[in-house]
C-alpha cells in the first residue's frame, strides 16, 4: 500500500491509501468530534459534525467518509469549522426534547458532551419539537424524543446483530427510527442483544427501568 | 442571441407514437455513425464539443463518460434522468412527449460509448402517463433493430424530489429508500450496485445525436466560452406566454422573459427552481450560461404584486418537506428557516433574525451532504441581498 502525504493542521504527515481523514487524524492524536460514526459500522455521513476544511473544496467535507488524497491540506479546527459545528449542535438541540437533568444518560450523552465542548447554550433556533410516546418491552425502551437520527442503531442492527429490525421511515423533519414497517414495539420484536442500546449516543435507546415491582422472593432483612 | 432549435428540432414535427415519422427525418443516422466509431472516439468528440450536463450542475459530459469507461468492470450502467422535480421545470416532459426517439438514440450512443449493456430511464412518478409513450418508443426502436447492444428499462420514482439527485436516484433504482450517498466514490466509479454508472439528464442525451452527426466543431460554434450549445428553458409565472423555449447559451434573461415570454412587469425572476437563484428586475441583462446562472432551466417570473417573503417562505416550505431527512444541517436547518420566515411573514421578525438566517445559510451550504441542503439557502441569501427592505419592513 502506498503512503499518501497530507498536511493536517499545518503538520506534514502520511497515511495508507484509502484511510479516511478521520482515521488519520485519530492516528495523529487529533480529536475530531463525531455523532454518527463508529469504527465497527459503515460510514453514513449523516450527522455532519465531523466536517473539516480541505483546501480547494467548495464545501466542508465529512471526514468520516472522505479518503485522503495526495497533497490534501486539512484544517480540523479552523474557526469556520467550529462555527459550523456549533450551529449544527444548536440545530439538533432545537428539536431535542426533555431535560438533561432528568435524563438517564445525561453524564454519558455524546450530544451533551459536544455541546459543552463547543460552548452551546440555549439554542437560538426554534423548530417543532419531536414528541413521540415512549415505547418499551422488557428488553428495550425507545424514547424517540431524544433521538438525533444518527442511525447508529439502524446500522448496528443490520451490520453487527444482522437483524435489520430497525429502519428509517418518513421524510424530512418527520424522519424517525421505526421497527419493521413502523410497527409498534411488541414483546417478541426484539430480544436482549442490546447492541443498539450500546451505540446510542443519547437517551433514546435504553434498558427499561426495573423498579422494585420486579423484585421477587423473600426480603433479605427480616425484622 | 436568437432562439435556435437543436434539441427541440423534431418536436411538433414527428408523431411521438410512430418511429417511421422519425426515421423519415433522421433514420437513427447518428447511431449508425457512432457504431462504426471507436467508443474512445465518441467520447473525445463529446469532450471536444464542450457539452455540459443540462440537469443543473453543468459537469462536462465527456469527462463523465470517460471516467466511467476507464473504470474497470464488465457491468456498467447508463441512466437517463427524467426525474424532473425542480419547481417550474417542465422541459423534459415536453421533450419526451414530443420526441422520445432522439432521447432513445442518445441513450443508445451513450451506452455504446461507455460500454453499458443495461440502461435505465428514471421517470418521476408524476410522469407516469409518459411511461406508455416511452415504452412504445422503446419497443418500436427495438423492433427496428436499434437496441441490439443495449437494453433500456424504465424505472419509476415514488414521488420524491430528492431522487433527482444522482446518488439518491441510484438508491431508488436499487429499490432502497432514496437518500443521497456521500462522495467520493462518485457514481462513475461506484454507482448502481457498486458498478460504474453514468447519469445524464434527458436534455444532455438529446444533444448527443446532433454532436455525433454534425461534429463537435459545429456544436462549439454557438454559446459562450465555457457554455456551448443551446439550453431549453421552461418559463412560467407572470408571463403572457408561458412555455418551453430553446435559446443559445449566453442569451440575455431579458430576451427570454420579456421578448419571448412576454412579461409586462417584473419584480424578480427565480432561475433554476426552488434551489435556484433569485435575481431582481435590474438584472435582466444577465446572460444565461453556466458561468453566470442557469440551473436546470426552470424560470419563474414574479411581477410587482408578489410578496418576496411569501415566495421565499413557500419555496423553503417545499424544500423542508422534500429534504430526505438524512443529514442534520438540511433536515433541521430547513425547518428552522421555515420558522424564521414564518415570523417575517406574520410581521413578527426581530432584528437578529436576519443574522440567524445568514448564519443558518452558511452552515447549510458548507456542511450539508448533498446539493439539496447546499443550495436550499439560495432563495434566502438572494432575497436578503436584493430585497432586504422587504425583510426589514416586517421587523416589529
Amino acid at each position: 500500500m502506498a503512503e499518501v502525504k497530507v498536511t493536517i493542521n499545518g503538520a506534514q504527515t502520511s497515511g495508507r491509501e484509502g484511510v479516511t481523514i478521520l482515521e488519520l487524524a485519530q492516528e495523529n492524536g487529533i480529536k475530531i468530534p463525531t455523532l454518527c460514526y463508529l469504527t465497527e459500522l459503515s460510514p453514513t455521513g449523516a450527522c455532519r459534525i465531523c466536517i473539516v476544511e480541505v483546501e480547494g473544496s467548495r464545501t466542508l467535507v465529512g471526514s468520516c467518509h472522505t479518503p485522503i488524497t495526495p497533497g490534501m491540506i486539512i484544517q480540523t479546527h479552523s474557526p469556520k469549522v467550529l462555527a459550523t459545528r456549533k450551529v449544527i449542535i444548536e440545530l439538533l438541540f432545537a428539536s431535542h426534547c426533555g431535560f438533561c437533568m432528568l435524563c438517564n444518560k445525561a453524564n454519558v450523552c455524546n450530544l451533551r458532551e459536544l455541546a459543552a465542548d463547543l460552548d452551546v447554550g440555549l439554542s437560538p433556533f426554534q423548530t417543532r419539537k419531536r414528541f413521540y410516546p415512549i415505547e418499551d418491552n422488557p428488553y428495550i425502551q425507545i424514547d424517540r424524543t431524544q433521538c438525533i437520527l444518527c442511525r447508529k442503531c439502524v446500522r448496528a442492527c443490520r451490520e453487527i446483530a444482522e437483524n435489520g429490525i430497525l429502519g428509517i421511515a418518513y421524510r424530512s423533519f418527520d424522519t424517525k427510527i421505526v421497527i419493521d414497517n413502523d410497527q409498534p414495539l411488541a414483546q417478541d420484536t426484539c430480544r436482549d442483544c442490546d447492541i443498539c442500546i450500546s451505540v446510542c449516543p443519547t437517551g433514546c435507546l435504553s434498558k427499561p427501568k426495573k423498579l422494585s415491582a420486579a423484585k421477587t422472593g423473600k426480603p433479605l432483612i427480616i425484622c | 442571441m436568437p432562439e435556435k432549435q437543436i434539441v427541440l428540432k423534431n418536436c411538433q414535427m414527428i408523431n411521438p407514437r410512430d418511429i417511421n415519422t422519425y426515421l423519415a427525418r433522421h433514420d437513427f443516422k447518428a447511431l449508425a455513425k457512432a457504431q462504426v466509431m471507436e467508443p474512445d472516439e465518441i467520447i473525445n468528440e463529446v469532450k471536444a464539443s464542450g457539452l455540459r450536463g443540462r440537469g443543473g450542475a453543468g459537469f462536462p459530459c465527456g469527462s463523465k463518460w470517460e471516467a466511467a469507461r476507464n473504470t474497470p468492470g464488465d457491468e456498467k450502467y447508463l441512466v437517463g434522468n427524467a426525474d424532473e422535480g425542480e419547481v417550474g421545470t417542465f422541459k423534459d416532459r415536453y421533450i419526451i412527449e414530443n420526441d422520445p426517439f432522439t432521447f432513445i438514440e442518445g441513450i443508445t450512443i451513450a451506452a455504446y460509448a461507455i460500454g453499458a449493456k443495461q440502461s435505465y430511464i428514471y421517470l418521476r412518478s408524476e410522469y407516469h402517463r409518459l411511461r406508455n409513450l416511452l415504452e412504445n418508443a422503446i419497443s418500436q426502436a427495438k423492433d427496428k433493430g436499434f437496441l441490439k447492444h443495449v437494453k433500456i428499462d424504465i424505472r419509476e420514482g415514488a414521488g420524491a424530489y430528492i431522487c433527482g439527485e444522482e446518488t439518491a436516484l441510484m438508491d431508488s433504482i436499487e429499490g432502497k429508500r432514496g437518500e443521497p450517498r456521500y462522495r467520493p466514490p462518485f457514481p462513475t466509479t461506484k454507482g448502481l450496485w457498486g458498478n460504474p454508472t453514468v447519469i445524464n439528464n434527458v436534455e444532455t442525451l438529446m444533444n448527443i445525436p446532433n454532436i455525433i452527426l454534425n461534429g463537435a466543431q459545429q456544436f462549439r460554434q454557438i454559446g459562450t466560452e465555457r457554455s456551448k450549445g443551446t439550453k431549453v428553458f421552461s418559463v412560467s409565472g407572470d408571463v403572457a406566454k408561458p412555455g418551453v423555449y430553446e435559446l443559445v447559451l449566453g442569451s440575455k434573461l431579458r430576451e427570454l422573459v420579456i421578448d419571448l415570454a412576454g412579461a409586462e412587469t417584473v419584480k424578480m425572476v427565480q432561475i433554476g427552481g426552488a434551489m435556484g437563484r433569485i435575481v431582481s428586475s435590474t438584472m435582466l441583462d444577465t446572460s444565461l450560461s453556466f458561468e453566470t446562472i442557469l440551473g436546470a432551466g426552470g424560470v419563474i417570473v414574479y411581477n410587482e404584486s408578489r410578496d418576496t417573503i411569501d415566495i421565499v417562505l413557500r419555496t423553503m416550505e417545499f424544500l423542508n418537506k422534500e429534504s430526505c431527512g438524512k443529514c442534520s444541517p438540511c433536515r433541521e436547518g430547513t425547518e428552522a428557516m421555515v420558522k424564521i420566515l414564518q415570523k417575517f411573514a406574520g410581521g413578527r421578525g426581530t432584528p437578529k433574525d436576519t443574522g440567524l438566517l445568514e448564519e443558518l445559510s452558511s452552515t447549510m451550504m458548507l456542511a450539508s451532504l448533498c446539493g439539496l441542503g447546499q443550495a436550499a439557502p439560495f432563495p434566502v441569501i438572494d432575497s436578503l441581498q436584493y430585497f432586504r427592505h422587504d425583510y426589514e419592513s416586517r421587523i416589529k
